[in-house]
């Protein structure tokens, strides 16, 4: 589980998250809410791209933000971005294979295999000797999130992974990410827009608006909430 | 102890010359997002073109340095024309080595046509003079000196006073955004090109004098008014004449002694390279939106 | 090329058997030899062929522009594959003749050995020169290396390269006008299509060194840190390490360079390193393409033995740089996302965030 508390972060007089405290239980969480509403930018204090202001966030048991940024992923914290990143210079393989030798506990003998068998998890039918240069989004993005499954990830971050997917891709993104918890151990944690896909991966959802945390828990329920709704209308009201 | 006034006169002469250059990067930084790398060299060619038009073709004095300066102008506008939108949207890293492009084709030509022999251009200004105590002040080293002081001055208070320097002000944050307010983008870029260009031409007349009229020489003294627009962030214009002048005096202040007098042209580069580590830390202006 | 290259497991790849994926792999390889091949007999017929053929004065010129392939080499590595530009290639080959002579006249050292020290104490020094600029951006990193090669000029300026007088710089003003600062070569390499065979040689080795590591783990790496720092940060890559070890081997390469330099005809004196020559090299790279391995070859020849030519048509070498200036331009003008470090827009934020928050170590 993640524990978050009292996670503030200021910079140039804005105040992107605001005391947030939230836990993320296990299995898939969504994390959703308006534009600019902080998602990304937790995204990045778990990172370690953005130092806060306040507050601690604690990964199973772990303190988190002690952790030098680029260790991180080698005590198995992975991420997608919201622009996908496969590196395009690199071959398929290569680029899930990057993230095995820098942050994989277990050594060369197992890489191929590991990286052959992310590839198979999130379906990606390509020779993995292509440059990714040649792939379109759809695959591309697959490839993103191979690189966020190899080796033995402990939590999974996934930034919009269904941004300008058709919904056929979106329906089987949203197979591979359940199967994430299930099958490798990890806690995903989910932001989107799409709420069909928060729907059907996350049993629970935490919602952010203008860096506070408005709402949180089971994921029908948190989409039912009025103020949930009402921040995506965009109403005065606040809380 | 030797007598350092002298050197205080020349070191301020510089400096006020590194100012007002330093001036003329900045603003056009903060309005194009470009660091003008060519800016020694288009004074240089300006200055070789004042010297040709005197020597050559025969004309007045105040002929030649007023095409200095205008040419400093128009060819940076051409360059920022041309080039200038087309690089608009990319890594200021790209934009810069653009203007590395530009440099050479500047080189290029000056040494083509004017080759690499010494030529020299004196402003009149340095047969005025007088004395401030023991120490001699030509017309050119209070030029140099006056012109930075007032140049900052004039365009910091245009910068935030007028219309059109506003308006470059907000184009250093927001391109789009300000297009979308109405603001005539690409008519505020040329007026900061043209300006930065006009200072260049004038920088370039005002070294040729104080420093001598050498191509390479002159070319890269832009890294002297580099450095004082480090120093100032790439966005405070008074920080950065502070630092042109500081830059200028210490340099001068170093020529008598024996030990570090032959090193003093490191100066600036000392200068740019701590502002470099220091500032590069914090959060410098470095992407336009 | 990767680590793919161990005997294949029995897994299979989104369905299909193990067999077609190995297949697949099988038959890139096949281009690939072929062109190996051709470029293994090119380079025996350079190294053998060659001095037979030419003049001294244009073997002189063939060596010359041998030993700034590895220059510009080493600058297409940081460039291309790692997406940091550095002006001080050029202050960085003065600093590795003036090592190689210092290490020539006041050591007894082999030539080969001299080589070697001369690179290592070079790679150390451009190691101390990025190692505090490595977190600093793009733009910010060129211009301290701008600034750092400035400073070296003008420090070299003052204390010339050693010529054999005593003292910690080397260098005697009395014996200036008679001993050059020329390396002594061994005799071996005495004669000019010796002296030129031991370059491509050299050179070659170098250029077996930058694609040793950009097939290693270093150069994937660098492709991620290329590509997006945050996203390499992401997937563990400790990139201020791999950014070190690229100005490290940049330096290395650039130092021996510089070292071969020193031991060719006239050696070494300050006009050999006219500050234009650290843009026109950049220059060139860029026009010569920083992607591949025959670009650095094509912007040494551009830079070294196309003026040559053009004097010998009687036609003024500045108008290639010109030339060299609008390639620039539009190659910045064409360039790919890949040219620099090219953060995408929504990201741009973050990466100033990066260097604010990287702790040191």
């Amino acid at each position: 589980m993640i524990e978050v508390s009292a996670l503030t972060v200021r910079f140039g007089g804005v105040t992107p998250l605001d005391g947030m405290t939230v836990t993320f239980p296990a299995g898939t969480c969504g994390l959703i809410g308006p534009n600019g509403a902080g998602k990304t930018t937790f995204f990045n204090v778990l990172s370690g791209f953005v130092a806060p202001a306040a507050g601690a966030v604690r990964a199973f048991g772990e303190d988190l933000l002690a952790m030098a940024h680029y260790r991180r992923a080698r005590w198995g914290l992975r991420r997608t971005f919201q622009t996908e990143q496969a590196i395009e210079a690199l071959s398929v393989f290569d680029n899930v294979a990057l993230v095995h030798e820098h942050s994989a506990a277990r050594g060369r003998s197992t890489r191929r295999r590991d990286v052959l068998g992310a590839l198979e998890f999130v379906g990606l039918e390509v020779p993995p000797r292509e440059p990714v240069a040649t792939l379109g989004g759809k695959e591309r993005r697959l490839v993103e999130v191979a690189r966020a499954v190899v080796g033995a990830p402990r939590v999974v971050l996934l930034d919009e992974p269904a941004a300008g997917l058709p919904d056929e891709e979106t329906q089987h993104l949203a197979r591979v990410i359940k199967r994430i918890p299930e099958e490798l151990g990890a806690l995903v944690i989910l932001v989107d827009h799409d709420m069909s896909l928060v729907s059907a991966c996350c049993e629970v959802t935490a919602v952010l608006d203008f860096g506070k945390l408005i709402a949180s828990g089971p994921t029908a329920d948190v989409l039912r909430n009025e103020h949930v709704i009402r921040a995506y209308l965009g109403t005065e009201e606040r809380l | 102890m030797p007598d350092l006034r002298p050197f205080l006169v020349l070191g301020l002469a510089l400096g006020g010359v590194f100012a007002l250059s330093g001036v003329g990067i900045v603003v056009l930084y903060r309005a194009t997002g470009v660091l003008n790398l060519a800016y020694g060299a288009v004074g240089a060619l300006g200055a070789l073109i004042a010297w040709s038009l005197i020597n050559d073709l025969l004309l007045p004095d105040w002929v030649a340095y007023l095409v200095a300066v205008l040419f400093g102008g128009v060819v940076t506008l051409l360059y920022g024309m041309l080039f200038g939108a087309p690089l608009a949207q990319r890594d200021p890293l790209i934009k810069a080595v653009g203007t590395l492009g530009f440099t050479l084709i500047l080189l290029g030509t000056m040494s083509w046509a004017w080759s690499y022999q010494a030529h020299s251009l004196i402003l009149p200004t340095t047969e005025l003079g007088f004395d401030v105590g023991e120490v001699r002040v030509n017309g050119t080293q209070i030029l140099g000196l006056g012109l930075g002081l007032a140049v900052t001055g004039v365009a910091a208070a245009f910068l935030r006073y007028t219309k059109l320097g506003v308006a470059m002000r907000s184009l250093a944050n927001h391109r789009e955004i300000t297009a979308t307010l109405g603001v005539p983008v690409r008519r505020v870029e040329a007026a900061a090109w043209f300006g930065s260009g006009l200072l260049s031409g004038a920088t370039g007349l005002l070294l040729s004098t104080l420093v001598g009229l050498d191509i390479v020489g002159l070319t890269f003294l832009v890294i002297a008014s580099l450095s004082a627009a480090l120093i100032g962030r790439l966005e405070s214009l008074v920080v950065t004449m502070a630092a042109g002048l500081a830059i200028g005096v210490v340099q001068a202040f170093l020529t008598p002694f024996d030990t570090v007098g032959p090193y003093r042209t490191m100066t600036p580069f000392l200068f740019a390279i701590v502002a470099l580590l220091w500032f590069g830390f914090g959060q410098p202006r470095l992407s336009r939106a | 090329m990767s680590v793919a290259d161990e005997h294949s497991t029995e897994v299979s790849v989104g369905g299909r058997p193990a067999r077609t994926a190995r297949a697949a792999l099988a038959g890139i390889e096949r281009p690939v030899a072929v062109r190996a091949g051709l470029v293994a007999v090119l380079f025996l017929v350079v190294l053998i062929g060659l001095p037979g053929l030419v003049s001294t004065f244009w073997l002189q010129i063939a060596t010359n522009v041998a030993i700034y392939s590895i220059v510009t080499l080493s600058l297409a590595v940081l460039v291309g594959r790692v997406g940091m530009v550095s002006l001080g290639q050029i202050a960085l080959l003065a600093v590795g003749g003036w090592v190689a002579l210092r290490l020539g006249f006041g050591t007894g050292l082999p030539f080969p050995l001299l080589l070697l020290a001369t690179g290592l104490i070079t790679g150390a020094i451009g190691v101390l020169i990025g190692l505090p600029a490595l977190r600093l951006s793009g733009l910010y990193l060129a211009l301290i290396t701008l600034m750092a090669a400035a400073a070296i000029t003008v420090v070299l300026q003052v204390t010339n390269f050693p010529n054999g007088g005593s003292g910690l710089l080397g260098y005697s003003g009395a014996r200036a006008g008679t001993v050059s600062s020329a390396l002594h070569r061994p005799d071996l390499l005495a004669s000019t299509s010796a002296f030129f065979r031991t370059v491509v040689i050299v050179a070659a080795l170098m250029f077996a060194l930058a694609a040793v590591h950009v097939r290693s783990r270093a150069g994937r790496a660098w492709a991620a840190i290329r590509q997006s720092q945050p996203s390499a940060i992401a997937a563990g890559v400790n990139v201020t390490l791999y950014k070190m070890w690229a100005f490290a081997l940049a330096s290395f390469m650039t130092g021996v360079a510089g070292g071969l330099l020193a031991t060719s005809t006239g050696g070494l004196s300050t006009y050999a390193f006219p500050a234009q020559d650290s843009i026109t090299v950049l220059a060139v790279v860029l026009m010569g393409g920083v992607y591949s391995f025959w670009g650095p070859v094509v912007a040494a020849v551009l830079l070294k033995l196309l003026p040559e030519i053009l004097k010998n048509w009687g036609l003024p070498p500045d108008l290639l740089t010109i030339l060299f200036g609008l390639g620039v331009l539009q190659v910045m003008l064409t360039a790919p996302a890949g040219l620099a470090v090219q953060v995408p827009k929504d990201l741009a934020n973050l990466a100033r965030l990066v260097r604010r928050r990287v702790a040191p170590g």
